[in-house]
């Protein structure tokens, strides 16, 4: 996650590494400790002011970007099996501390290597002989003694274990026959047994086995069982929640402006006649922002590819507007390979365009500013017009956390809601608007 | 593929003045970093006794191996730092998809 | 020099005289005869930026500054070296994409002036005939040394002169731009195979560079100097502190604390404004390529100078532990050390290599002299026959008088360089400056840099510069800096002069400042938006890539097929 800022961090290590080795191992008379400080800080800093600036950013040529942006699209599909990529992280982050520091496998689900792996790390913890935790029917895991018959994979065999589903509430057996398993010779005696739930739901059961009478402590496998229902309901809403936000987008991309797609068809033909060059160039970039509109995948893009929408979308525009639409991008090399959420300059911008310049007979000027500070890990992207404005009573109106322009189709509120899913609290949604002035949106997101 | 006037890769002004003005910032902070060590060596070698007069293995001084072969190694870095940053901004913040094949939208994965 | 030397120079002459005549481009378009119809490869195109760039004064010159003045003469390599960087971030990729002929016609149109493009002429010329001066001069006392006999009615210099501009005036004449990127390519693989051999020669008979710097520099530096009984070895002053004495390892021998500076920087600053290397980029496909080949450039360039470094250091210690085996030595020394410092190389050359030895590194002389004598040439007809002839003395001209114009034009040039370098030849060779030839071509390093680069980078960076400002610019600059010129002539005192004779370092910022002042006042050109999109906008290039992809495309099926048919050919062969 923090890997910039680890980079930066190494790379100051190795160069007081080099500056020590330059000026007091390799060279004698080694250099006096004064200037070797003054040498390595002088280095320090001028690394320190670099890693932010313009030295840095893509390199890679357009050919290498395409394949690493397949790689996501590939991994996608797994990671929703495993943890789940982006999604509910704030909510994670101040649970992840509840299991000793690890990171619970349950997160992502009720699934037997999840429940195996789960098990495993339980049973020092439980202080039982034998951990097993199961679905509705059969065994996901068992660790420890008996697993010769209570085999993952298998029926639920203990009847202290059925009962417990079937019930809903804890039971606790101390003895072999309360227990209840039918196979001669099994090596345990005691039982403690918690449901997993899920809302009212049960979907499993923990359980923790002795080979002696004493059964393990009752109110620590509770607890541990509330926990571990708590990752699985987490994981059932991060699928929900990732579902929504599939939706939304969607939702987005069927939002796509009737008004603009006649519009520019209308000046594409007018176009036609007296300059058939740019009346293709216009019909290749309406194409070019429909393939992107309806094509792109994931939640997430490079933002040079969001940035080429947007500069599709503004070309269009200014080919309708002319003169009185003027454009402004003042974007940061390092932000070109940023990561930001898919479809949301746009629409800011589409805003800035149809509410602030189109009603301003003067025209204006839209300015998308993109700027990546990658030690606070931070993605700023700000548009800026110096339209209409939006009257102060309006700007109250749309409320602090989903603002929205008033009529507004493709509203401010899917793309609060869309970073809401994506980055929980890590996010900022600023609206500024002076009227007869102009307006200033801003977006912070975390870096990736 | 019958056309190929030159009509279809065309840049607008505003985009041009976007790469145009990312490429100035990444040329002048390279030009900068180029210009401290360009000067810094001779500036060493007035100012830090050491700088001239130190022996690395063998007896060269450390401002004398910059100026015999360092420097020659870092003007390599720094330029084709510069040239492919440059490149790698203008092939994202110019031109675009239209590959002009008639795919009807097919999926996207197969090309990435 | 004996049969062998002579026959290996002869066989090295006429292998670059055939691969210009094999080379030689078919159709004779002005676009081909200047710019080898702008379809030249990374590669070969970075070689021949590099056989334009390494003159005499690279491959010689440095070599003996180092040789003379130690450290100080390194900075000669560092901004040679340096200059590319400044051209790969600011100039190579635009340039190329703005597609003119020379850096007048950039300026020109760019500006939209005619008074802009015959005052670029006119710097240009000056930059070209004071960097042919040296590169003549340099060839005359290559000619001097190796051959020592001129031909009838000519000094031995003087023969050298003629023959070697006389030689390279034909070949590009006849040659173009497509013949002269070959040529200039070999030429320049050529010499750094001399300089390379040199090295490995040197290396392998023990040499140790680190601590051949560390014993040269344990005693004061001393330099021959003609005294009134006879040469006698003389300590350099030290400039920085003086009254210490200098060091070769250490800065001071030749140059006081600001001139170091203003040394490096009127090179580095140069290389921008250099018409014969600037005309290469518009020979690249793309602006990216050009970008790319300037990195390559930049590489190769380290490898040159670091070499040229080394051996400088390596002649100064090995001359003068070999002056007791060699006795030819005695009349080229004085107590071990060289009287003229750009005997350097072919002395080592000679010790190293015998008679071949010497013509190896004589042919690699006479050949960086002679590439960039044709890159100048060739720079200089361009802005002649294309600037001047096509646009203001015969607007109508047709294909043909064009290229005839350009020839007329580099013979008229190689004869003026001639006579002048004639008129300057050194009388005496004294190490007043680190080497005279590399000094030489310092002034031409200044004027471009002083009224060429400011101007050129504005016009390429700012859209508000004008052509009343782009003028001003460059005669400022190009005043001011040969002012400083005159002055540095005079006697003004120890460390001032030095600083004088680069003025770099005053006159590029005044330039830069006028022009701005200049362009405040006046309206640019109006169609600047519309030049942003060709300078800075790369749809040009993507169709260009796009149309060799096509090419490609096109061509993969055919070259499939005409191999079946040479099989089946074969096949049949065997058959019958």
């Amino acid at each position: 996650m923090r890997t910039g800022s680890a980079l930066l961090a190494a790379t100051i290590c190795g160069t007081w590494a080099v500056v020590y080795l330059v000026t007091q191992v390799v060279v004698s008379p080694p250099l006096g400790v004064g200037t070797t400080v003054v040498a390595g800080t002088a280095a320090s800093v001028l690394l320190v002011l670099g890693y932010p600036s313009a030295l840095r950013g893509p390199r890679a040529p357009l050919a290498l970007r395409r394949r690493l942006r397949g790689r996501p699209a590939g991994a996608r599909p797994a990671a929703r099996e495993g943890r789940g990529p982006e999604e509910g992280r704030g909510a994670e982050r101040s649970r992840r501390r509840i299991v000793a520091g690890h990171r619970m496998p349950l997160r992502s689900g009720l699934t037997a290597d999840a429940a195996r792996r789960t098990a495993t790390r339980l049973r020092p913890l439980l202080g039982g002989d034998a951990v097993v935790i199961t679905d509705r029917e059969l065994n996901l895991a068992f660790v420890g003694p008996g697993s010769d018959h209570h085999e993952a994979g298998g029926p639920v065999r203990a009847a202290a274990v059925r009962s417990a589903i079937g019930k809903g509430r804890t039971v606790v057996s101390r003895r072999p026959s309360a227990m209840g398993c039918d196979v001669p010779g099994c090596p345990l005696r005691s039982a403690v047994v918690v449901p997993l739930v899920v809302g009212s739901r049960v979907v499993g059961a923990i359980g923790v086995f002795r080979t002696h009478d004493d059964p393990a402590p009752r109110d620590q496998v509770e607890d541990m069982a509330s926990i571990l229902s708590l990752h699985l309901e987490l994981a059932e809403a991060d699928r929900e929640r990732k579902l929504a936000a599939d939706a939304r987008l969607d939702a987005l991309r069927a939002q796509i402006n009737p008004h603009f797609l006649f519009n520019i068809l209308n000046t594409i033909a007018s176009k036609s006649r007296t300059d058939p060059d740019e009346a293709r160039q216009l019909l290749l970039r309406l194409s070019d922002f429909f393939r992107y509109a309806v094509r792109q995948e994931g939640q997430l893009a490079e933002f040079a590819q969001e940035y080429f929408f947007v500069r599709t979308y503004l070309s269009l525009e200014q080919a309708r507007f002319g003169d009185r639409l003027r454009v402004r991008y003042d974007v940061d090399p390092q932000v070109l390979t940023a990561h930001v959420p898919v479809l949301t300059i746009q629409p800011l911008v589409e805003n800035a365009v149809k509410h602030g310049l189109a009603a301003k007979v003067e025209g204006g000027t839209v300015t998308l500013r993109a700027r990546v500070d990658p030690l606070t890990r931070t993605t700023t992207i700000r548009v800026t017009d110096d339209g209409v404005g939006v009257a102060a009573d309006v700007l109250d109106g749309l409320g602090g956390a989903a603002p929205g322009r008033a009529g507004d189709g493709v509203g401010l509120r899917n793309i609060s809601e869309r970073l809401t899913t994506l980055f929980g609290e890590r996010f900022t949604l600023d609206i500024q608007s002076t009227e007869g002035e102009g307006t200033v949106v801003e977006v912070r997101v975390p870096l990736r | 593929m019958e056309y190929d006037d030159g009509v279809d890769e065309h840049d607008t002004p505003a985009e041009v003045d976007a790469a145009f003005r990312t490429l100035r910032r990444v040329a002048i902070t390279h030009v900068v970093l180029f210009l401290v060590a360009v000067l810094g060596v001779p500036a060493l070698s007035l100012t830090l006794g050491w700088w001239s007069d130190g022996q690395l293995a063998g007896g060269m001084s450390p401002g004398f191996a910059m100026a015999a072969f360092g420097l020659y190694a870092f003007f390599l870095v720094i330029g084709l730092a510069a040239a492919s940053l440059s490149s790698a901004v203008e092939a994202r913040m110019l031109g675009g998809r239209h590959t002009g094949e008639d795919d009807g939208f097919p999926a996207d994965g197969d090309r990435s | 020099m004996t049969a062998a030397g002579a026959g290996t120079l002869a066989v090295l002459l006429a292998l670059v005289t055939l691969v210009t005549l094999v080379m030689r481009p078919r159709g004779s378009s002005t676009v081909d005869f200047y710019l080898a119809g702008q379809r030249v490869g990374v590669a070969s195109n970075a070689l021949a930026i590099c056989g334009d760039y390494f003159s005499a004064a690279s491959f010689l010159g440095v070599a003996a500054a180092v040789y003379v003045s130690g450290l100080d003469g390194v900075w000669y390599a560092v901004g040679f070296a340096a200059g590319f960087v400044p051209v790969l971030l600011f100039v190579a990729a635009p340039l190329r994409r703005f597609g003119e002929f020379s850096i007048p016609d950039f300026l020109g149109r760019r500006l939209a002036s005619e008074r802009v493009r015959l005052v670029a002429v006119g710097v240009v010329q000056i930059v070209i005939l004071s960097y042919l001066i040296p590169q003549a001069v340099g060839s005359g006392i290559t000619w001097q040394l190796l051959v020592g006999r001129g031909l009838p009615g000519l000094s031995a210099y003087a023969t050298g002169v003629v023959l070697s501009t006389a030689v390279v005036a034909g070949l590009v004449a006849f040659g173009g731009m497509r013949g002269t990127t070959w040529t200039q390519a070999i030429q320049f693989l050529l010499l750094l195979g001399a300089l390379v051999w040199l090295a490995l020669a040197v290396a392998g008979s023990g040499f140790h560079y680190s601590s051949a710097v560390a014993e040269l520099s344990a005693e004061p530096l001393a330099n021959p100097a003609q005294g009134d009984d006879g040469w006698y070895l003389r300590p350099e002053a030290n400039q920085i502190d003086p009254g210490t004495p200098a060091l070769f390892g250490q800065p001071g021998a030749a140059y006081g604390p600001l001139a170091q500076f203003a040394l490096i920087l009127t090179l580095v600053l140069g290389t921008a404004g250099l018409p014969h290397v600037m005309n290469r980029y518009f020979t690249s496909p793309t602006g990216t390529a050009a970008r790319m080949t300037t990195v390559w450039v930049i590489g190769l360039a380290g490898l040159f100078y670091a070499l040229a470094v080394m051996l400088g250091t390596a002649a100064r210690q090995q001359i003068a532990a070999a002056v007791d085996d060699h006795p030819w030595l005695d009349e080229l020394t004085v107590d071990g050390v060289l009287r003229v410092p750009e005997h350097a190389l072919p002395v080592l050359g000679r010790i190293y290599g015998g008679d071949s030895g010497l013509a190896v590194v004589a042919a690699g002389a006479l050949v960086a002299v002679m590439s960039t004598i044709a890159g100048l040439l060739l720079a200089a007809a361009a802005s002649w026959g294309h600037d001047v002839y096509e646009r203001h003395i015969n607007p109508r001209a047709s294909e043909s008088q064009a290229v005839w114009a350009g020839r007329v034009s580099t013979a008229f040039v190689a004869v003026a360089a001639g006579v002048l370098a004639i008129a300057m030849e050194p009388r005496e060779l004294t190490p007043a400056v680190p080497s005279i030839v590399a000094a030489m071509v310092t002034w031409a390093f200044a004027i471009a840099g002083s009224a060429l680069t400011p101007v050129f980078v504005l016009a390429i960076w700012w859209r508000g510069t004008t052509a009343a400002g782009a003028t001003a610019g460059m005669a400022v600059g190009g005043t001011v800096s040969v002012s400083m010129f005159v002055l540095g002539a005079l006697p003004v005192g120890p460390g001032l002069g030095e600083t004088l004779m680069t003025p770099t370092l005053v006159a590029a910022p005044l330039a830069a400042l006028v022009t701005w002042l200049v362009s405040r006042r006046t309206a640019p050109p109006d169609d600047v938006e519309r030049q942003w999109l060709v300078l800075h906008g790369t749809a040009a290039d993507r169709h260009a890539e796009r149309l060799a992809r096509l090419t490609l495309a096109s061509l993969e099926p055919t070259r499939r097929r005409s191999g079946r048919a040479a099989r089946r050919r074969e096949g049949r062969g065997a058959n019958g």
